[in-house]
């Protein structure tokens, strides 16, 4: 079992999500919108979350693919 | 232990101030000079205005706690990198664009010298602390992209900055290297 976070609007939760192949980002972002707007992931339920939520974020892969985060991207050290 | 911060802006100069007490030299790195927008986000005070952000940190911290910095008023490149971390313990990457971010970790991964990156979004909602070894560095979606400028960012800036400075502590002191990532919610270490 994996565990994909993501991060939208400045809140961040947890989804545990089951991976039996390799993902792409595209599927990522589409799972997660789906859940968020489900209302399945813990504290971060948007129902009317736009489709095009999660453009231009990222999706990094961590511990051998079980952890997942699905971020915006960081560009600025500001 | 010599730490150097490349890239005194917002992240930078924030984290340096919270660096004041390691035992270790502060070394500072940036070629921008310090504009009144600054003093919204940024840990300069309006004494600073015009001077190099470098010189101006270095200023700051001597008349303001008495401690001694070092200021390198230059521009990263390929050519320079190499020198101004040659005697580093550790590097500290604030900078705001993926070019200067990957100077860096090539000079770093070259030499084996420890890395560490602070990185936030354009809309300050989101940001990571990352160790070199687990960090691509982020493009920004058009040139000249709004930044975490104005002073409605500032908590933000303060939470990423103060997590990176903790983590700047935990490797001079237990040789650590976490990586974490901060929300407007939370602080979660990551790895």
């Amino acid at each position: 079992m994996a565990v994909l976070n993501i991060t939208y609007g400045g809140l961040s939760a947890d989804y545990p999500i089951e991976l039996d192949h390799v993902v792409g980002d595209a599927d990522i972002k589409r799972i997660a919108l789906e859940v968020v707007r489900a209302g399945e992931v813990p504290g971060l339920h948007l129902a009317n979350l736009p489709a095009n939520a999660f453009d231009g974020y990222v999706v990094d892969r961590l511990q051998n693919g079980q952890r997942l985060y699905l971020r915006p991207k960081v560009p600025f050290g500001a | 232990m010599r730490i150097v911060f490349l890239g005194v802006g917002a992240l930078g100069s924030t984290a340096a101030m919270w660096c004041r007490e390691l035992s270790a030299t502060l070394a500072f790195v940036d070629f921008d000079k310090v504009e009144s927008k600054n003093l919204k986000a940024q840990a300069f005070v309006k004494q600073s205005l015009g001077k190099n952000k470098a010189e101006a940190l270095k200023a700051q911290l001597l008349n303001f706690y008495g401690i001694k910095a070092e200021a390198f008023g230059v521009r990263v490149t390929s050519e320079n990198v190499a020198q101004l971390l040659k005697d580093a313990t550790l590097a500290v990457d604030c900078f705001d664009n993926a070019e200067s971010r990957k100077v860096v970790s090539t000079q770093a991964r070259e030499q084996g010298l420890p890395l560490v990156h602070a990185a936030i979004s354009g809309d300050g909602t989101f940001g990571l602390v990352r160790w070199d070894e687990r960090f691509t560095p982020d493009a920004e979606d058009a040139a000249g992209q709004a930044t975490c400028e104005g002073g409605e960012h500032l908590p933000m800036i303060g939470l990423l900055s103060a997590t990176l400075a903790r983590t700047i502590q935990d490797f001079v002191e237990k040789q650590q290297r976490r990586d974490s990532m901060v929300s407007l919610a939370s602080v979660t270490v990551t790895s």
